[in-house]
């Protein structure tokens, strides 16, 4: 397959996250649509490692892969901190910065 | 605009190249699609696993067997179950939690998305679906400014003896040390966070002095009649503020009984409970 198709199936991966994000309220879901992004980007970077014929994009995913691991373990949290003291986790009822 | 050459070109590389890469590909990009669509989150979340497992088969199809083995043990494995554990401990599947945006935005955003697609479809997809852009190991590698020719990994796994993983394990200890270095840090301070994040909020036993009997024995003369038998915060802190003597047994058990109350009750009840924390200790020590 010409390496184009790689890099559409995660130009493709990549907009669904975007949608999702623009459409969905709820913030675990708007989390695994930035996941959903992290991983088209992954795919792009690896595909292109093989384009090149180099290792540094596979080292990169490497580095995205550790950084989606800390940012998941501190947003989960801080998403289970916020459910308990606001009891919803719908985007639009948090506003505690408006004022 | 560009699936038409790349539907063109699907047959010129090897066959099973082709076929798995359909197949997963589309695995791919329905889960993907399907876990927007999904209504409820537990599905949406599995549609996700489902989702990275096809990509670590597309990284396999890419050469690069270190990263797909990573894929399946850290974001199918470790990062998913982590979604899944929090979306269940929550127990966020009611209704009144999947609350959507309106049907102009919802055109707007699948507009959005579509138009992302067309641009980077054009500008910057374009150029790697000709021929020239498949990976055939047998294939001269053509460079030109407007066809870009597929290098390739065999020329470095072919000097690697452990594969893929020799590969990215020169580069990561050799050039990208300190930067690996860096993510062992993140990763502690991650770590430390979500241990702060996750503790819990009712105040700490040894800060209070309504608990710690030391830090109130020059009140007791005079604190115990302004405590109001009345009120109804002082009821719950009676053993600790009317009897210092059995406040050491009778402190740690009043922590687990307030805890349930303002965890699985409204959510409201915790916050407000922390400002008659903070109204009631003054009053005892002042008085």
């Amino acid at each position: 397959m010409p390496i184009g198709a790689y890099y559409l199936v995660a130009a493709i991966m990549f907009a669904t996250g975007l949608v999702g994000v623009l459409v969905r309220r709820n913030l675990i879901v708007l989390f695994m649509c930035v996941e959903l992004m992290l991983n088209a980007v992954n795919l792009t970077l690896v595909a292109a490692a093989r384009m090149w014929g180099g290792a540094d994009g596979q080292v990169f995913v490497f580095f995205v892969i550790v950084v989606a691991a800390a940012e998941v373990v501190v947003g989960l949290a801080l998403i289970v901190n916020i459910f308990f003291r606001r009891g919803t986790l719908d985007v639009d009822a948090q506003h505690l910065l408006e004022h | 605009m560009t699936s038409l050459p790349l539907l063109a070109q699907a047959a010129t590389g090897s066959t099973s190249e082709v076929v798995l890469f359909v197949v997963f590909a589309g695995i791919a990009i329905g889960a993907g699609i399907a876990m927007v669509a999904m209504r409820n989150i537990v599905h949406g979340a599995l549609m996700l696993v489902i989702n990275l497992l096809a990509l670590a088969g597309l990284y396999l199809l890419l050469q690069t067997t270190f990263l797909s083995i990573v894929q399946v043990i850290v974001y199918a494995g470790a990062i998913m179950v982590l979604f899944l554990f929090v979306i269940m401990l929550l127990g966020i599947d009611r209704d009144d939690l999947l609350v959507d945006v309106g049907p102009v935005s919802r055109s707007v955003a699948l507009l959005a998305g579509v138009g992302m697609v067309a641009i980077l479809g054009w500008g910057i997809i374009g150029p790697y679906t000709s021929a020239a852009s498949v990976c055939d190991p047998d294939a001269p590698v053509v460079r030109s400014a407007d066809t870009q020719s597929c290098v390739g990994m065999d020329a470095l796994l072919a000097d690697a003896d452990a594969g893929s993983v020799e590969i990215v394990a020169n580069d990561l200890f050799t050039r990208w040390t300190f930067p690996f270095e860096a993510s062992a840090l993140l990763l502690i301070v991650a770590t430390i966070g979500a241990m702060l994040l996750g503790r819990r909020h009712d105040t700490d036993p040894d800060d209070d002095p309504a608990w710690v009997p030391s830090m109130r024995l020059p009140d007791v003369g005079d604190g115990a009649p302004a405590v109001q038998p009345g009120s109804p915060e002082v009821d719950e802190r009676d053993p600790a503020t009317a009897a210092p003597d059995d406040a050491p047994e009778h402190a740690p058990g009043t922590a687990p009984d307030d805890e349930p109350v303002t965890v699985g009750g409204d959510p409201a009840a915790g916050v407000a409970e922390d400002p008659g924390d903070a109204t009631d200790v003054p009053d005892g020590r002042d008085a």
